[in-house]
């Protein structure tokens, strides 16, 4: 079984229908699917340790690395350390990572540069 | 009627642009995301390194923890409430014996659904060994299926967790029907052609769940066996909400754990746990243990009785 601590407050539904809109077989879907499990992995250590004083990042990073599928323990340490609960704030940054990927998926008019004509 | 060359050339290349374009965007992204952190907090670069850990494979990291806690029965996962007091499997039993021994009442909903909730954590996750046990013999006892967590020493990524709706699955080349996804399911078509499609096919794909089997421990290094012993297996899923119950197969892989879902079920398959709105919900889903394929796939009538503040959904 794998789990990670942020994973019940985590909803990239739409992600994954347009990378499921996209690919065309399993195993690119399994490739896009691992990549933005990628970016979101590092996203959310990024978010975490923003709300985190410096002295505290290896305590969290140690924690993470112990017990990865541990929300109650880890959002514990995150919470008394920051001195705040920082579930809601991370939830929010979590959409707000998951928008910014959308970004990247949705399709742009690419323009050619010798013509400056849309290739499509 | 056949597109011109020159209209399926650009049909061809237009589709491979744009999912590689996506791959590469994504790759891209995924590299800015790497550099935005490990520029932001070298020491997080340093820490990973020393440990030998990549937060790409975090997940496989997970679940080696995970498998390595629960074989050596350090694993607890703490329970975000209060423990409980879980009811003991003989008090469970007698309810349901005391119940059976009464004339031949058709199977009682309401039974199913108060022992699962004298079960069930509060909150939707992984459930233990212990509870496993005493679902399975809930479901066992007041369905009539035998079914098991643990079959043949392979366990779902999780039992308990959220099913969402999923699109219809392509059974054969150039199949196509209402709400289907692009693409083939994670085993390939379930016929070689619309000709070689049988019943046994069409229900197959009429009954799938996709289940995460990309998230087991050691997926990649026993892919040929696990994608062989998963292909089509029987799974009993049971809405913990109404207590409707399905008997579907495996036939998709997915979702993707930042779906905030689990599991995945055919428009049949939610439509019969939850009727025809019912996009996603808290489920149990087990390994039925059918060595001579006698379960038949599709829902498990039970009778209607309306629960106080419980919609039931007629099968």
């Amino acid at each position: 079984m794998s789990k990670l601590f942020f994973d019940n407050i985590i909803m990239f539904e739409e992600v994954d229908k347009a990378i499921k809109n996209v690919a065309s077989s399993t195993e690119e879907l399994n490739e896009l699917r691992d990549i933005v499990d990628g970016i979101v992995n590092h996203k959310v250590v990024e978010k975490v340790l923003d709300k985190l004083p410096k002295e505290h990042h290896e305590g969290f990073l140690a924690l993470f690395h112990k017990c990865p599928h541990d929300e109650v323990t880890i959002f514990e340490y995150i919470n008394q350390k920051s001195g705040r609960d920082i579930r809601e704030e991370l939830e929010n940054d979590l959409k707000s990572i998951s928008s910014d990927i959308l970004h990247e998926l949705s399709p742009k008019d690419e323009v050619s540069e010798e013509t400056g004509v849309s290739k499509k | 009627m056949t597109q011109p060359a020159k209209e399926t050339y650009q049909k061809y290349t237009q589709e491979k642009y744009t999912s590689e374009f996506l791959r590469n965007k994504l790759k891209l992204k995924s590299l800015e995301t790497k550099t935005s952190l490990f520029e932001k907090y070298p020491h997080v670069k340093k820490f990973l390194d020393e440990k030998g850990l990549d937060l790409d494979k975090i997940r496989k990291h997970s679940a080696k923890v995970i498998t390595t806690g629960a074989l050596t029965g350090t694993l607890l996962f703490a329970v975000p409430t209060p423990s409980r007091n879980l009811p003991v499997i003989s008090s469970i039993v007698k309810n349901i014996t005391d119940f059976n021994s009464e004339s031949s009442k058709p199977i009682n909903q309401e039974k199913l659904l108060t022992n699962l909730r004298e079960i069930l954590p509060d909150n939707v996750g992984p459930l233990t060994r212990s509870q496993e046990k005493q679902i399975e013999k809930v479901i066992n006892d007041v369905i009539g299926v035998n079914t098991k967590a643990t079959l043949e020493g392979e366990h779902l990524n999780t039992t308990y967790g959220f099913i969402g709706l999923e699109q219809h699955l392509a059974r054969y080349p150039g199949d196509n029907v209402t709400y289907m996804a692009p693409g083939r399911g994670a085993w390939g078509y379930f016929a070689g052609s619309k000709s070689n499609l049988t019943e046994e096919a069409i229900e197959r794909e009429k009954w799938y769940v996709a289940v995460q089997t990309l998230y087991l421990p050691d997926w990649e290094e026993r892919l040929s066996y696990v994608k062989d012993w998963y292909k089509y297996r029987k799974v009993l899923v049971v809405n913990t909400a109404n207590g409707n119950a399905v008997i579907a197969d495996i036939a998709e892989a997915g979702p993707a754990a930042w779906t905030g879902k689990q599991f995945g079920g055919s428009p049949e398959v939610m439509n019969s746990l939850g009727g025809s709105r019912y996009t996603k919900g808290a489920v149990v889903m087990f390994f039925v243990d059918d060595p001579k394929n006698k379960v038949p796939l599709g829902p498990i009538q039970y009778n209607n009785i309306d629960l106080k503040g419980v919609t039931m959904v007629e099968v």
